[in-house]
């Protein structure tokens, strides 16, 4: 496999479950620095152990049982109506329509509920893991989704899929230990709107692959389906900005 | 078990669909590009791709200001 294919497969991946891992740390942290590590560490173990599961039986399956052309397909489809998604959300916060995503808040929301639940100090903390648990999967499991989705071309793809998304994991990690504090420093709304129009180009590449159409230089067509994207949902912003009456933007928020 | 079955399908579908039309806009376009793709012309078939590309982005644009729109109503 090309270095090519191999950097298609590892960089979306790191990106993607970047923004993913950001937004399950400020959880565990949360969990972590009110009720004590044991817990919500054990908690995250399981719910790393349940990905690999996921990943290691539907990802290895996908790939050596599903014929190329249909996989393409299936893994086109899903890759642009998830991508669509973030890349929709992205372009209604940047025009004021829904708020921005706020890692810092949801961080102090986090510790306001763990406080008032309480904490039996002779007791193991069933809340902390349960809460540590369920975050780590839910954002976990959208990465698990898009390793299988850049990993579906082959072992090598999914191997460096695999790679991409762990060095994500452990760069935030890292940080947050080092900081112990929510990474409000990473611009995630920013990366949301490019890894959403990144998803949504790679969903068009390959359904476009699956179906037997032609893309003249094969993958250097994925930056000119990135750049279309990136203006049409500029446009987007600014097309928002002009619909909703001025001073509008606050009001308008979580619609 | 249903109510795990139910919490499995909330979850994949909360994974993929936000906005209903917009998914349903992208699923068209996608039956478009394969009835484009597999209609017996190698000059269209050949150019599916970028027929997908095209219909996604007036897909994106269109929702976008259907949204918008929504919002400035709710605005007042």
């Amino acid at each position: 496999m090309d270095l090519v294919t191999l950097a298609i497969a590892a960089t979306p991946s790191f990106l993607a479950s970047a923004v993913e891992f950001v937004e399950a740390t400020t959880i565990v942290l949360a969990v972590g620095i009110t009720r004590g590590w044991r817990a919500p560490l054990v908690g995250t173990v399981l719910a790393t152990l349940t990905l690999a599961v996921i990943v290691g039986t539907l990802g290895v399956a996908l790939v050596t049982v599903v014929p190329e052309r249909l996989l393409l397909g299936i893994v086109g489809t899903l890759l642009l109506l998830f991508g669509l998604r973030w890349l929709r959300k992205a372009v209604l916060r940047f025009a004021g329509i829904v708020a921005l995503h706020d890692e810092e808040e949801i961080y102090r929301r986090e510790v306001a509920e763990l406080k008032a639940q309480g904490l039996r100090r002779n007791r193991w903390d069933w809340v902390g893991t349960l809460v540590a648990y369920k975050a780590v999967l839910l954002e976990g499991t959208e990465v698990a989704f898009i390793v299988i989705a850049f990993g579906a071309k082959g072992i090598g793809a999914m191997n460096a899929a695999i790679v991409g998304a762990i060095a994500a994991g452990i760069i935030v990690i890292a940080l947050a230990a080092a900081l112990r504090s929510p990474l409000t420093a990473v611009p995630e709304n920013w990366m949301k709107f490019g890894v959403g129009a990144m998803l949504s180009s790679f969903g068009i590449f390959w359904f476009g692959e699956g179906v037997g159409a032609h893309w003249p230089g094969d993958a250097a067509s994925i930056p000119l389906i990135l750049g279309s994207l990136l203006l049409a949902s500029l446009i987007a912003v600014r097309m928002l900005g002009g619909l909703l009456p001025q001073g509008a933007r606050v009001e308008a928020r979580n619609v | 078990m249903s109510s795990v079955l139910r919490a499995v399908w909330d979850n994949t579908y909360g994974l993929l669909v936000d906005d209903g039309q917009l998914a349903i806009g992208a699923i068209v376009a996608l039956a478009i590009t394969w009835v484009i793709a597999h209609s017996g012309s190698d000059a269209l078939g050949e150019n599916a791709g970028w027929v997908l590309l095209a219909l996604v982005l007036a897909l994106v644009l269109a929702n976008l200001y259907r949204a918008g729109r929504n919002a400035r109503r709710r605005a007042g």
